[in-house]
């Protein structure tokens, strides 16, 4: 599945990274219906390997997960691809601490339609935006 | 006593030849002899010297017996010193004896029978010493009397001046409860005087709703002799109450029974303000944790539900009625995220404080209820007399004025005056220097009972329509800028005017990144 999504150059790439199955599958579908190529992967280890053999484009991660949470997978990812854009997603309340490492932080309540116009935006090369 | 002591004793005759067979019939006594020829030489004698008995005899030439008695006898220091007359039987001079009501007094005939006169007069001298024992002992009880009572005196002024100088409010009670003294502090704190409450009722101090309680609670120590313990508010001169912990222990004799109780209140206040303050921000904090738990299981499911409803409202295979129900759910599903969003959901804000122009805010906040403003009929009186600008987060104290002012607006369904202040100000109660930003309205005001819960979570008169969380948020973010946020609601002719005040120190800039927050119901 991934060596189709770098092979397609005129789609954006987006590596979708989630624990829980459900959600990332229908994020999955969500991302791929507005126009996206899909990679997903269910832990933050899986995406660095990932990120490091694929062409991607943006990496939209949940936060709280077990083993590397988003923020650290933020993290490690500006630090082996400085250019690709990183976008965390939470249901959490909080924004937690090291959330600076991306480019945007954004809740889950805000919904598809929303999520979706964050993503063209930083793809779009956009300032880093608020929420 | 130790060995005996000889007394003196003085006999008086013109004729030195009696006077010396009475000294030689009284020798053996052992006893002082003191020889005077006239009444003068024995009143001379008399007054420089105690004597016991004086022996005399009636007939004598300047002044005689009787005579010289009653002038031995006016004088207080002699009323008690024993007089022996000697003389020869007359009945008249029996008569005269009689006479003399007070003292020892007795009468020897002559001739002289040297046994008697020495039985008389040893008698006599007997009596003196005994009585002189009996002054001595009487006089070293009076002194031992003086010394304790000196001592007592002296440790009932220890008792009075530790009982004054502890901080405790303290009290002593007879063996029936009924207390008859109390400390310094006690009339201090509840502004009376020792003769305020010498008959009244202490528990006229007790707060109204634990006089029964607190009351039984002592006559079950009263009756059984039990130490007691109680906390419960006395009334200070102020008419405010402060908490008090209460103790008593029985002071008992030697062999066991009560004579009085010692008490002691203890103002502990303060200390219960803190456990309280403690256990409300351990309930927010756990309230905090509580939200961001429920945040999480709420809003992981949320996203994706919403993201399914999504992809098939508008799915190819599904007929229009089948659409109508997709949308439907989503639709709903949008009243989930809109609640969460309000309540649990998070506002990313710059890094740092930024300059703020708080009056750009209440423009902006105005501009956004303009909508109901105009629908309910909401006159807006803005009086902005600062263009200062402070740092700070714009989102959160625009979500704080927005929480005011919506409140304000909410608060006037039929219409009303809303006035917004805007002024550079001291607080008093710290001098800093500031800004307050005022927010008047005319509305249902706020009832007295609600007025203490009104800024505690969940706290909300709006029934469905708020979250009663709105101004738990404010007053944190407020506090983050160690500003102070206050109301007052009084009556005004048919309504209530209510105004909310805000103060945020000028100097001081938030150092913490906005959290928890929430936008105005």
């Amino acid at each position: 599945m991934a060596a189709i999504g770098a092979m397609v150059k005129n789609k954006f790439v987006i590596l979708c990274v989630d624990d829980e199955e459900n959600p990332l599958v229908l994020r999955k579908f969500l991302l791929q219906k507005a126009g996206y190529e899909v990679i997903t992967a269910k832990s933050g280890l899986e995406a660095l390997k990932i990120a490091s053999s694929e062409a991607i484009d943006l990496v939209l991660s949940d936060h709280l997960m077990p083993g590397i949470t988003g923020t650290e997978l933020a993290l490690q990812m500006k630090l082996e691809h400085p250019k690709l854009p990183v976008v965390l997603l939470s249901g959490m309340n909080e924004i937690p601490t090291g959330a600076d490492a991306a480019d945007l932080f954004l809740s889950k309540v805000e919904g598809p339609d929303r999520l979706c116009q964050e993503i063209a935006a930083v793809l779009n090369g956009s300032p880093r935006g608020t929420i | 006593m130790g060995a005996q002591q000889s007394v003196n004793i003085l006999m008086v005759d013109d004729q030195p030849g009696k006077l010396l067979s009475y000294e030689a019939i009284l020798n053996p006594l052992g006893e002082n002899l003191i020889k005077a020829n006239s009444g003068r030489e024995a009143l001379e004698c008399l007054l420089k010297t105690d004597i016991a008995v004086v022996l005399m005899d009636v007939s004598m030439p300047d002044i005689d017996g009787f005579q010289l008695a009653d002038m031995i006898r006016e004088h207080p220091r002699f009323q008690r010193t024993a007089i022996i007359f000697i003389s020869a039987v007359h009945l008249t001079d029996v008569d005269r004896l009689k006479g003399y009501e007070r003292g020892a007094v007795d009468y020897i005939s002559v001739p002289v029978i040297p046994e008697l006169l020495r039985a008389k007069v040893s008698v006599f001298a007997e009596l003196y010493r005994k009585n002189q024992q009996l002054e001595s002992l009487n006089r070293e009880l009076e002194q031992r009397v003086l010394e304790r009572t000196e001592e007592l005196r002296e440790s009932e002024a220890q008792f009075r001046s530790l009982a004054n100088s502890i901080p405790q409010l303290a009290w002593m009670a007879d063996s029936k409860g009924n207390i008859f003294w109390y400390n310094q502090r006690w009339y201090d704190y509840t502004g009376t005087t020792s003769d305020d409450v010498r008959d009244s009722d202490w528990k006229m101090f007790f707060h109204p709703d634990h006089v029964d309680r607190v009351g039984e609670s002592l006559e079950h120590s009263w009756n059984t002799g039990q130490p007691w313990e109680d906390t419960f508010p006395l009334r200070g001169k102020d008419g405010t109450y402060r908490w008090f912990l209460s103790r008593a222990v029985p002071i008992c004799d030697a062999i066991g029974n009560i004579v009085r109780w010692f008490g002691t209140n203890t103002d502990i206040t303060e200390r219960k303000q803190a456990e309280e303050a403690l256990v409300k921000s351990e309930r927010f904090a756990a309230m905090g944790r509580l939200a961001g738990i429920i945040a999480h299981e709420i809003n992981n499911p949320l996203e994706a539900i919403s993201n399914a409803f999504f992809l098939l409202r508008d799915h190819p295979s599904l007929d229009e009625e089948a659409r109508y129900y997709a949308k439907l759910a989503a639709e709903e599903l949008s009243r989930i995220a809109h609640i969460t969003r309000q309540t649990l959901s998070f506002y990313r804000e710059s890094q740092r404080p930024v300059p703020v122009s708080l009056s750009e805010i209440l423009d902006n906040v105005i501009e956004l209820q303009s909508r109901r403003l105009r629908l309910n009929g909401i006159s807006v009186d803005k009086r902005y007399r600062s263009s200062a600008v402070i740092q700070g987060f714009p989102v959160e104290l625009k979500q704080v004025l927005l929480n005011i002012i919506g409140n304000a607006v909410q608060a006037m369904p039929q219409g009303g005056r809303l006035r917004v202040q805007l002024f550079q100000s001291r607080e008093r109660r710290t001098g800093r220097e500031g800004m307050r930003i005022s927010v008047y309205d005319t509305g249902d005001g706020i009832q007295p009972e609600h007025a203490k819960k009104i800024f505690e979570p969940f706290f909300s008169t709006k029934e469905t329509k708020g979250t009663g969380l709105g101004l738990w948020i404010s007053k944190g973010i407020i506090q983050k800028y160690e500003g102070s946020i206050r109301f007052r609601s009084m009556r005004l002719g048919k309504g209530h005017l209510t105004c909310f005040s805000v103060f945020i120190p000028a100097a001081i800039v938030p150092q913490t990144t906005p959290a928890a927050a929430t936008q105005f119901a």
